[in-house]
């Protein structure tokens, strides 16, 4: 699952401009997919019989875009003004190198010896940011970009410490890499795989998706948030690295189903495979969509824990996705 | 010399401020080929010396700092995660989320941990995090039997083009002045001269100037030309304070600097048609010019900057044909010069 996660996670999507992520998948799609549909908004929905039906229609659900950039000016000395797409912390885009299609860029910072000491306290307002594309004249860089473009973080992949792995996009690249790995080997229900587009400004593509697909169960497969850092107390930690997949009982955007939680913990703790809850109520996934869909779906997340979700440097442990795989599997083999 | 993959490769070299060795090492292959002697001084400083073989031949040192700023590991945490401090001036505000190299017996990645949002309240969202709460994450369970306090740290990123001519990544301050000068030893190869050079490549600048105050000492230049870099003009920057990028040399004057020396420097640029501009500095330069100046019996000094974007991050960005014109100047310079300025 890492190579191919790998080679995801290097893919360019920013919500909106998913199309990179999608053409892959569905390369891949083409060899073992019963059906495949596309939509107006760019989702990506392949079905698969399994092994044995089910009297339940099932859908898998991972997004395809990642968070980013767009371009929203030009300045007179040849800079790139720009907005974020979804929910990127401001304060880890500062010297970052990022990318619009071929051109690099970096987010630029003046030299720390022209501010003072009151000024480094201070983030910069996000408007007052600015992308360096080695461009000296607006007519230079407009020949390189066009107002609209879409851009996105540019961080190689990197394997480090005992077994973590690092990357931009693992939010949610890593559930695209489950929901190909399950439809590959022939799921053991019949199965609907969702790659949505636009979760991360809203939980877009997700509900005209649950619509078209009219599930009765949902699982959505996802990188979550996990703050186990040196310094952070134990109770604020959300879930931690090399605890096991994430079953959150709810979060910001979903009170998951009582009966799909318990089927799950069971499973887990029946086949030893290392889980956790959510600590805190926090974050959330298109299960805040999903769920509403029609006369409501029974739907839970499935997730991977991830430090510095959002960031160019997303971290997941290779273990714990190894486990929500796993769990996944095994939830489809019991599924009535 | 093909100076664009010289320099990215020099610039990959880790050397914080005392820990240059290994640039060491690299740069002193760089000069063998046009000295008739290199070493390595007690401190680490490369010292290259070029003889003209006249008798009462005048010396000219040009110097360029070896090292880089960077990190150091001042606690080794549980679960794998270190406390940190600087090595030289730099900006807490671009650190959250960065990639590090750790440079212990081997190798080791990490990144700069951040606070996931919903932990960071609202009242402290625009407030930067200050270093000493900073934490780096290895990744390790444990890591207390690979990495010691003391372990020397740098950026990850890897140096690379930005877009045509332009170079982006960390510690092109001053390897990028280090280049510029075996440019320009490069042209004076089959130049007869009139004055001895030697080249020095200071270790420490970043923190006390110790090689440039040494290595001056040892070698009592007659003159000295300092090459480093100097701002270019950023949005976010006072542009009183900044020069143009790809607007060539920066030339210095002031105090720290000799009004002849410079002068000539001038006027060379003006003859060979060399793209400059010029920095006035009315006190410290805050470059190694400042101690060169005062050690042994004193130097008469000039500066030559590179204009550099974002200084000490790891996205330093210069434009190639500001570092060439700087390489042009010296050239020009050292080729005429009999050993005496005149105004």
């Amino acid at each position: 699952m890492i190579e191919r996660l790998k080679e995801l996670c290097s893919l360019y999507g920013p919500s909106g401009f998913e199309d990179e992520v999608r053409e892959y998948i569905k390369e891949f799609a083409n060899l073992y997919a019963d059906e495949i549909i596309e939509d107006t908004m760019g989702n990506l929905m392949v079905f698969r019989k399994g092994k044995r039906t089910s009297t339940q229609m099932i859908m898998l659900c991972a997004h395809m875009d990642e968070v980013g950039f767009i371009v929203k000016g030009i300045t007179d000395d040849g800079m790139i003004k720009f907005g974020f797409v979804g929910g990127i912390d401001p304060r880890v885009v500062i010297g970052r190198h990022v990318r619009f299609g071929k051109v690099s860029g970096v987010v630029g910072i003046k030299a720390v010896h022209l501010t003072s000491a009151s000024e480094r306290k201070t983030m910069p307002k996000s408007s007052d940011l600015y992308i360096d594309i080695g461009a000296t004249s607006k007519s230079q860089a407009e020949g390189l970009v066009e107002l609209g473009d879409y851009g996105i973080f540019e961080s190689r992949c990197v394997e480090f410490g005992d077994g973590l792995f690092k990357a931009k996009a693992i939010d949610d690249r890593f559930g695209c890499a489950v929901l190909m790995d399950i439809l590959k080997d022939q799921p053991p229900v019949d199965t609907w795989f969702v790659f949505t587009v636009q979760e991360e400004v809203g939980l877009r593509g997700a509900q005209p998706a649950t619509y078209r697909i009219n599930p009765d169960i949902c699982i959505v497969v996802e990188g979550t948030t996990a703050a186990d850092l040196a310094d952070v107390e134990k109770h604020n930690r959300v879930c931690a690295l090399r605890n096991g997949a994430v079953i959150p009982f709810m979060d910001r955007g979903t009170i998951y189903s009582q009966e799909v939680f318990e089927k799950l913990r069971t499973i887990a703790k029946e086949n030893n495979i290392k889980w956790q809850t959510k600590q805190m109520v926090a974050g959330g996934t298109d299960a805040g969509r999903i769920h509403l869909s029609r006369d409501g779906v029974k739907v839970c997340t499935v997730a991977a824990p991830v430090r510095y979700i959002h960031s160019p440097s997303c971290v997941a442990a290779v273990e714990d996705m190894q486990g929500v795989l796993n769990l996944v599997k095994l939830f489809l083999e019991e599924v009535k | 010399m093909d100076i664009k993959e010289t320099l990215i490769e020099l610039c990959e070299i880790p050397g914080i401020s005392g820990f240059e060795c290994k640039a060491a090492e690299y740069s002193k292959n760089l000069l063998k080929p046009y000295c008739d002697k290199v070493e390595i001084d007690r401190m680490g400083n490369v010292i290259g010396y070029r003889n003209c073989h006249k008798e009462n031949a005048k010396t000219v040192i040009l110097d360029a700092h070896l090292d880089q700023i960077g990190f150091i590991v001042t606690e080794v945490l549980d679960d794998g995660f270190l406390r940190f401090t600087q090595v030289g001036g730099v900006d807490p505000r671009m650190l959250l989320g960065m990639e590090v190299t750790i440079l212990a017996d081997k190798e080791y990645y990490g990144i700069i941990s951040c606070m996931p949002p919903h932990l960071v309240k609202p009242s402290e969202q625009d407030k930067a995090v200050p270093m000493g709460e900073m934490v780096i994450d290895t990744g390790f369970i444990d890591i207390k039997d690979k990495i010691k306090v003391g372990t020397p740290i740098v950026y990850g990123e890897r140096v690379r083009e930005l877009s045509k001519g332009v170079i982006t990544g960390k510690c092109l301050d001053d390897r990028a002045g280090i280049i510029a000068i075996v440019n320009a030893l490069d042209k004076l190869k089959d130049e007869k001269l009139d004055v001895n050079i030697v080249v020095l490549f200071s270790v420490q600048e970043e923190t006390s100037a110790l090689g440039a105050t040494i290595g001056t000492y040892k070698v009592r230049p007659d003159y000295g030309i300092a090459v480093d870099v100097g701002h270019a003009r950023t949005p976010d920057a006072p542009s009183s304070k900044t020069f143009e990028f790809g607007g060539g040399v920066m030339i210095g004057m002031g105090p720290n600097l000799n009004t002849k020396l410079t002068k000539s420097l001038i006027k060379t640029a003006k003859r060979e048609d060399i793209k400059y501009q010029q920095e006035i500095m009315e006190g410290h330069t805050g470059t190694n010019a400042w101690t060169m100046q005062v050690t042994a019996l004193g130097a008469a000094m000039g500066l030559l900057s590179i204009p550099l974007k974002y200084m000490h991050t790891q996205i330093e960005t210069i434009k190639i044909s500001d570092l060439e014109s700087v390489s042009e100047l010296i050239y020009q310079f050292l080729r005429t010069f009999d050993g005496e300025v005149r105004i």
